[in-house]
């Protein structure tokens, strides 16, 4: 998959914006927004905060965990832990990276927010790939993976899955399999 | 947990909008409808086999499109809501053309099994759409006149025939896929070294796509 079809599953996630204008009710296909009224917080969808905010119609609060306390003990928590710890959100990188590109001058303390973001993506690649080597290792074909949000995953999906197939086919001796028919029929 | 709370508060709020909004007697609302086409599209998207279709998902959202232009057609010019709901409109389309063409790729790819598969279900149960299954024969016999006017006819008589059976390919249904448990499962077995595991609500895991294809299929499990 595509990181912008990742990106644009996070754009579902509810973001507080503060609109400059009011409005009723709008009803989406996809739920509800609103009421909108000037200058009182509302939460709607990222994909339409990030356009509301680029007609500048809006100003974006930063997500509750988007704080740099909170996001430095994510750090010194996912460095302790063997195994990965829980993110706030299933699409933390995305939304941090979506929310922060759009709309820094809303969140305070942008720049080291996207520090520690960062920090914390790299921190979990490391640990994800040792587990991924140490997983083909020891032949695994089954394996939990817990906490991982979307991105993560999507980051190891053109790599691990392939690899598991195609050390199940050698174990398996090497019949033809679909694989090598498909190529000569295409 | 943060949004998640606000998730579910927004759900809330949205259903009761929608209980003296809805006009038709669908029992799904359109939410729910969205929801599930996406679960579908994701499905379908890392499944290696083709999916049970989902035409009525397909259709409940086109009709919610044309219901939602005809109604934009009536907004002014320079409606906030114009813009916005022009918006949704297009994330919608992008998830169903995604959905039709991925299938589109698996049909082409593996048409003949699929007919064949098809073939012994009733119309109801078929995995291919009246639609899909046209498509999928028409490819088989574009596929087949090209071997023949390009090669076949030129060959001696014994090895002159259109093979179907010879062309036909399975896909791999031991790929290994991400999934997500939506309600607790106990008791999947893991191929291979045959132990058995038990899905928690929720866990994510990476298997072997046979082990759950069932489960899929039921609704148990996400691919992710």
């Amino acid at each position: 998959m595509d990181p912008s079809e990742v990106e644009f599953l996070g754009e579902k996630q509810l973001v507080s914006i503060v609109p400059n204008f009011s409005f009723g009710i709008i009803h989406l296909i996809s739920g509800s927004v609103g009421p909108f009224r000037a200058g009182l917080p509302v939460k709607v969808p990222i994909w339409l905060a990030i356009s509301l905010k680029q007609q500048q119609k809006c100003r974006i609060i930063a997500q509750e965990w988007m704080d740099i306390e909170k996001l430095n003990d994510s750090i010194e928590a996912e460095k302790r832990s063997k195994l990965f710890t829980k993110m706030p959100s299933n699409h933390f990188m995305d939304e941090a990276q979506m929310l922060l590109m759009v709309a820094p001058d809303d969140i305070p303390d942008a720049d080291n927010i996207r520090t520690a973001v960062k920090d914390i993506w790299d921190l979990r690649m490391s640990k994800l790939r040792s587990s991924v080597i140490g997983f083909v290792k020891n032949a695994g074909t089954y394996a939990k993976l817990d906490h991982l949000t979307a991105m993560e995953i999507n980051s190891i999906r053109s790599l691990l899955p392939d690899a598991l197939d195609i050390m199940l086919h050698m174990e398996h001796g090497g019949k033809p399999t679909v694989l090598q028919s498909l190529n000569t029929t295409m | 947990m943060e949004t998640k709370n606000s998730e579910s508060e927004y759900s809330t709020e949205h259903n009761e909008n929608v209980s003296h909004l809805e006009e038709s007697d669908d029992e799904m609302t359109a939410e729910r409808a969205l929801q599930a086409l996406e679960n579908a599209w994701l499905n379908e998207k890392f499944s290696p086999e083709l999916l049970p279709h989902q035409l009525e998902l397909v259709e409940c959202m086109l009709e919610q499109i044309s219901h939602m232009e005809e109604n934009l057609k009536k907004l002014e010019k320079g409606d906030i809501r114009l813009n916005i709901h022009t918006m949704e409109i297009n994330r919608i389309r992008f998830i169903i053309s995604s959905y039709l063409r991925k299938r589109l790729d698996k049909i082409e790819e593996y048409a003949i099994y699929f007919l064949s598969e098809d073939a012994n279900r009733s119309s109801e149960e078929a995995f291919m759409t009246p639609a899909e299954t046209h498509f999928a024969r028409e490819y088989v016999s574009s596929v087949e006149s090209l071997f023949t006017t390009l090669a076949l006819q030129h060959m001696p008589r014994r090895i002159k025939d259109f093979e179907l059976n010879a062309m036909s390919s399975k896909p791999n249904l031991n790929k290994h896929v991400f999934i997500r448990a939506n309600k607790a499962t106990d008791g999947i077995l893991i191929p291979g070294n045959m132990n058995e595991q038990d899905f928690k609500e929720d866990s994510q895991h990476i298997i072997q796509y046979a082990a759950i294809a069932h489960l899929v299929k039921n609704g148990h499990v996400q691919l992710i």
